[in-house]
């Protein structure tokens, strides 16, 4: 296999990844299948244009012509998607949590609210904003590097790294902080987290802030090879929701692995001639129906019994 | 001895299924009480009630004070955090309740008040004189013990804050009987003073002579009561 074929497969399986991890947390701690993460994804991209439209002139002005403009304007870029991301997160947490949670049903009430917000946010976007693409700078450049003879784009490494560090930052503060023990118990019990003390109402709100923050990044990330839309989000929610499925609903670990499985089908099925882009999607619906039909628990529950 | 728990007319149920009927009993500070009954005449649900985990109940439940009952349950589980943090601390039946988590980061969890939380490792070592095998267990995970080891973390994590009601459901159950006096000898050990514990129990005489007051509950109703001296 082409060695550039892998870094493009890992590129998007990082990308993939942030949005499939979010889906899964939510889905193990407070039992909800988001359908707005998409929208999260697409808000989190127009507030990172909007930044770059508002500030971007004024720190040109300030670091034109120097070292520090690009690194500067990434930061803010970055920070203008976590940022939204982790607010709309918040709004989510208002309406489609805190009014229905402790009612029956919660699973299927949330996801029928989640999609709702979804669909008005695509509304609201188009209103607000028009129709039109909207780009982001391209905050990485356009260099490549060659690391031992494979060129990857400035990009592709920046997003790897990024996107690297960011979960790794995530995994840390789940398996040391407070509120990472209190949002881990709550994915293995409920009820036992009630018995600790530990209230869902207020571990929700980091959780959902959080996976926010990591469609937010997403979208910055993503943003550098595709435009910023109102309806940007539908993809990045059916491949983070595949392959939250495909890793097991609920398994981190399942999830890493299955953005890595999707990430390298999408860039194989890209190339196959008598393939090629147009059936990635059902080439991946194909393997994930396989993957469940012969293992109904999906990846997380291969790693499981691994571990067993 | 002021009473700490007191509960009056108290009905509950799953959905249409109503499993407790009228309960009136209470409980004093000081006191270690057991209620005793076969399996499915609801002594669980009893505990469930009492910590808003049942779906629906009626009746009053004052604890230390505070009425912590209500004519309609809001919803299993809403209300468990805030009554859990007044002071009442419960095992739950069966197996530990975080399989995935290690035993230290399980007792962790039970230490949900800002002076439990800082104290933590001093706590951790307080429930190790009490288990001491747990002591050499600390990193590995609850799910990978046996049973005995299991109840003693699940019992561990309800001694890791300063509770007023301790509520432990079938310390027993599924355990090999020299386990099961182990654990209850060594939820007798615990020094309660102004504190209470209430033990539900299948097993009559694995907790004979050793409680003050045996309560008998049957098809959702308490049926008499009796001291240790006559039991003794």
């Amino acid at each position: 296999m082409d060695a550039s074929l892998i870094v493009y497969a890992v590129n998007l399986a990082a990308i993939y990844g942030l949005m499939a991890i979010g889906i899964s947390l939510l889905w193990s701690s407070i039992g909800m299948v988001n359908m707005a993460h998409g929208a999260t994804f697409a808000v989190s991209g127009y507030g990172a244009w909007y930044a770059a439209v508002t500030f971007g002139p004024a720190l040109k002005a300030a670091l034109g012509g120097t070292a520090f403009l690009m690194p500067a304007m990434a930061t803010m870029l970055a920070g203008a998607g976590l940022v939204v991301g982790a607010l709309f997160g918040l709004l989510i947490y208002w309406l489609a949590f805190l009014p229905i949670h402790d009612k029956q049903n919660f699973a299927v009430r949330s996801l029928i609210v989640t999609l709702a917000i979804n669909l008005a946010t695509v509304q609201v976007l188009l209103w607000a904003f028009g129709p039109r693409q909207k780009g982001l700078p391209k905050i990485f450049g356009f260099g490549r590097l060659d690391l031992f003879g494979v060129h990857v784009r400035y990009d592709q490494a920046a997003t790897i790294v990024a996107t690297t560090v960011l979960l790794g930052a995530v995994l840390m503060w789940l398996r040391h902080s407070r509120k990472g023990l209190e949002i881990r118990a709550m994915m293995q019990n409920a009820e036992g987290a009630a018995l600790s003390g530990i209230s869902a109402r207020r571990t929700a709100l980091p959780v959902m802030m959080l996976t926010g923050a990591l469609a937010g990044m997403a979208a910055v990330l993503l943003s550098q090879t595709v435009f910023v839309s109102p309806t940007a989000g539908a993809i990045p929610l059916i491949k983070g929701l595949t392959i939250a499925l495909l890793g097991g609903l609920g398994s981190v670990p399942g999830a890493v692995l299955g953005a890595i499985l999707i990430g390298a089908l999408e860039a194989l099925t890209g190339i196959i001639p008598f393939l090629g882009q147009r059936y990635v999607l059902f080439v991946q619906f194909a393997f994930i129906v396989a993957v469940l039909l012969i293992r109904p628990r999906g990846l997380g529950g291969l790693l499981d019994e691994t571990r067993e | 001895m002021s009473k700490l728990l007191e509960v009056k007319g108290l009905s509950a149920g799953y959905g249409p299924l109503r499993v407790l009927h009228e309960i009136d009993f209470s409980v004093d500070r000081g006191e270690r009480i057991a209620i005793v009954g076969l399996n499915g005449h609801g002594k669980t649900t009893l505990f469930r009630a009492i910590t808003h985990l049942v779906g629906w109940q009626r009746g009053t439940i004052r604890f230390d004070g505070t009425e912590i009952g209500g004519v309609r349950s809001l919803g299993e589980g809403r209300r468990t955090p805030s009554i859990i943090r007044l002071g009442i601390a419960m095992t739950p039946q069966g197996d530990a309740i975080f399989p995935g988590l290690t035993v230290r980061q399980h007792l962790d969890c039970g230490a949900y008040s800002k002076l439990a939380w800082r104290e933590r490792a001093r706590r951790r070592e307080r429930i190790f004189d009490i288990f001491p095998p747990l002591r050499d267990l600390q990193g590995a995970l609850v799910g990978k013990l046996s049973g005995g080891e299991r109840r003693m973390v699940s019992v561990g994590r309800a001694l890791m804050v300063d509770a007023q009601l301790y509520l432990v459901d079938e310390p027993s159950l599924g355990l090999a009987p020299k386990i099961s006096r182990r654990v209850v000898d060594a939820l007798m050990a615990i020094g309660l003073e102004d504190r209470a514990m209430v033990i539900a129990e299948q097993n009559v005489s694995l907790l004979t002579g050793k409680v003050d007051r045996m309560i008998g509950m049957h098809a959702g109703r308490l049926r008499g009561e009796v001291g240790h001296v006559e039991l003794g």
